[in-house]
């Protein structure tokens, strides 16, 4: 079995440690006897995302949004909605996420249109959300107990066309207000969960990859692994963030 | 001056007694009930002062220190912030403490490291003389937001003393760019092409895309990070030339560098009595200020030689049979520097890794995901032992995991106590890479054990 990640944009929306994240999908699956291909796809840049069994979008800095939707409106934007819509398996992140919404506001009024692929949105807020969070996703996306960091200003509000991908236990989360955290379409994870959210969630980076590999090859058994290491890690800041 | 900031002076005077009576250190708090008094006070304090100051990302404290040498080799009177209370009730503390009651520093030059988000407050009333922007890493997201924005506060501290004469490093594209729109005379310092071997494009680049026009950057050589011969193809921002240069580096080693610096044209062989490849970029920075400022570069130069810096700066401790190494690491740049030292390392060795999330480390630790620990595994076999510590040990083991070392040659201690009862035991040298304040509670527990000085009297 082999599992084809794309890396989009990992030139510009790299801010919080995420190569971390395609590290620990990477090196589970590799512990596991599954090969697995990562392919940088970077601004200006294009492939069929088709192609892929898994993408991974992750958080980036204000200084290159413009540049990005530049480059998204040259045609990524048409082929992330296919993609989505075709059920291809999504992970993406504080900005990433943010991005595949309908659009951005910032909090004098300013509108950036975005990929619009989910029925979400969000507001630029004059206070940053920032720290250490937990929540618990729902059913759908696995049920597990999810401890990551924060740090935005973009308050997130979902549509109904989609789930939210877990329920804040504490924290922020979406927007602070209405206890969503992330959101969840077709094979979509989003969340403001940054950097390390996968190597101490390890049960959720295992649905992850079990969703794209049952995708590619049916019905998947995962091997369980050792994840003492990982575990502790969880249970200590799961026990710190109250 | 006036009776406010006489009054000041006299509480901040009291305050810092009162601290030092208590055992504590008083290095920012009876500052900042003084400037509540008088606002002003620094300004006041510090008006005929010649002061250098630094700020930047990494490597502010090593290049104080490095110049400080050279003011104290030089004979000259001067003060400085060494305690690392680098904001603007930490710095003006430390002139009150140089202060008569009615306001008189006595002495002619300081040399301040300020906090590169307080440079926005401190440089207006600080009005330093020369000022040295050593960098701009990505750093604690969570405390001064994106590098941009640490960008603008430096750049709004210098829009208030337009005379003052600024040592930029020309490697840089981020803390250049203050260059292009401030009046200020600036001296360049880098390391030029073919100097050390260039890298190939980073996988961690903190400034891509031109700070002017956001095209992606070309780069004739990099030497680390976003660090290097920096172009842009469309608008031509680009590296400029280096009036202070190191031309060649001619030993990297454990103790020391040794290269070849070229001051405006003339070249010198320069020892740098520190090791690794970021403390060139220090040293040819502390050259320019000192030169700068009127001191002249042989001043600077000679200072390197023999300088050491201590608190925790690739400081060494009698601990362990063979010695112990601290290297303080803050953010995923920096951290990769140390994780190249250490591959030039020829002995097997203990390498401790102390990871804290507090205030001053960033409460964010998502950077070491970005940092380069998969090193570690080039130079696994001459790893002895690894040793995870801190409030995030549990993050860090599993950082070293994914980065391939296995997890039971991890070996987790949070208590420093025991820790250093086991590494007092150890045959082999030893390297400890903390964060901030790791490093301030884990030297603090060595120097207890194995005596070595207070960082201030270096």
């Amino acid at each position: 079995m082999e599992l084809k990640i794309c890396h989009m944009y990992p030139d510009v929306l790299n801010l919080y440690g995420d190569g971390g994240n395609i590290r620990c999908l990477t090196q589970r699956l590799a512990w596991r006897g599954i090969e697995s291909s990562v392919t940088r796809l970077p601004i200006g840049e294009m492939a069929l995302l088709a192609g892929f069994d898994l993408v991974f979008i992750g958080g980036g800095q204000d200084f290159e949004q413009q540049v990005l939707l530049e480059d998204l409106h040259r045609g990524k934007d048409k082929e992330i909605r296919a993609a989505v819509e075709d059920g291809l398996p999504f992970l993406t992140i504080c900005g990433g996420y943010q991005m595949l919404g309908a659009y951005y506001e910032t909090h004098d009024g300013q509108r950036c249109d975005f990929i619009g692929v989910l029925d979400l949105y969000t507001v630029g807020s004059p206070t940053r959300m920032i720290g250490n969070y937990k929540f618990q996703c729902g059913p759908e996306s696995g049920g597990s107990l999810v401890v990551g960091f924060e740090n935005h200003s973009g308050k997130t509000w979902l549509g109904s066309g989609v789930q939210p991908l877990g329920r804040v236990l504490a924290g922020f989360g979406n927007n602070g207000e209405d206890g969503t955290e992330g959101a969840r379409y077709k094979n979509v994870f989003g969340t403001y969960s940054h950097g390390p959210l996968l190597p101490k969630n390890p049960a959720l980076c295992d649905y992850i990859l079990s969703t794209a590999l049952r995708r590619k090859y049916g019905a998947v058994e995962l091997t369980p692994l050792d994840d003492a290491a990982e575990l502790a890690a969880h249970d200590e800041m799961c026990e710190r963030v109250q | 001056m006036n009776l406010r900031a006489v009054l000041a002076i006299i509480l901040c005077k009291l305050l810092r007694r009162i601290s030092r009576l208590l055992h504590r250190g008083g290095t920012a708090m009876p500052g900042r009930f003084a400037l509540k008094l008088c606002p002003n006070l620094l300004e006041l304090l510090a008006r005929d002062v010649k002061t250098v100051a630094i700020t930047g990302t990494n490597g502010k404290t090593t290049s104080a220190r490095m110049i400080e040498e050279a003011f104290a080799r030089e004979g000259k009177s001067y003060l400085t912030n060494r305690s690392g209370a680098n904001l603007l009730s930490g710095i003006t503390t430390e002139f009150v403490m140089n202060s008569t009651l009615f306001g008189k520093v006595d002495k002619e030059y300081a040399v301040i490291e300020c906090d590169e988000a307080a440079a926005r407050t401190v440089f207006g009333q600080l009005r330093p003389r020369v000022v040295v922007v050593t960098n701009l890493f990505r750093d604690q997201l969570d405390r001064y937001g994106e590098v941009t924005h640490t960008l603008e506060n430096i750049r709004e501290g210098l829009k208030r003393i337009p005379e003052a004469r600024l040592c930029l490093n020309a490697d840089c594209s981020l803390s250049s760019s203050l260059a292009l729109d401030l009046p200020n005379p600036v001296a360049w310092f880098g390391i030029d092409a073919g100097a050390a071997a260039s890298r190939g494009k980073p996988s961690l680049s903190d400034a891509t895309h031109c700070i002017r026009c956001k095209t992606e950057y070309e780069y004739d050589y990099i030497t680390y990070g976003h660090l290097g011969g920096f172009r842009c193809p469309r608008c031509g921002y680009s590296r400029h030339a280096a009036d202070y240069a190191v031309t060649d580096v001619l030993e990297l080693r454990g103790s020391g560098s040794r290269v070849v610096m070229s001051i405006h044209g003339e070249k010198q062989l320069v020892n740098v009595n520190l090791p690794a490849m970021y403390n060139i970029y220090n040293a040819v920075g502390a050259v320019a200020a000192v030169s700068e400022i009127g001191l002249g570069a042989q001043a600077a130069v000679e200072a390197l030689a023999s300088f050491h810096c201590g608190f925790g700066r690739m400081e060494q401790f009698e601990l362990g049979k063979s010695g112990t190494r601290m290297m303080l690491v803050k953010n995923p740049a920096g951290c990769n520097q140390v994780i190249e030292f250490l591959q030039d390392i020829t002995d097997r060795f203990v390498l401790v890794i102390c990871l804290n999330d507090r205030g001053a480390d960033g409460t964010d630790i998502s950077w070491i995901w970005d940092a380069d620990f998969e090193g570690l595994t080039r130079m696994a076999g001459r790893i002895e032992q690894i040793v995870v510590s801190g409030d995030r040990a549990g993050d860090m083991r599993v950082r070293i995991k994914y980065a391939g070392i296995a997890d039971e040659h991890i070996r987790v201690e949070r208590d420093y106590e025991k820790l250093v009862d086991w590494l007092a035991g150890q045959e082999k040298p030893i390297y400890i890479m903390p964060t901030y304040t790791a490093m301030l509670d884990l030297r603090q527990t060595i120097v207890h054990r194995c005596g070595g000085t207070d960082f201030w009297e270096g």
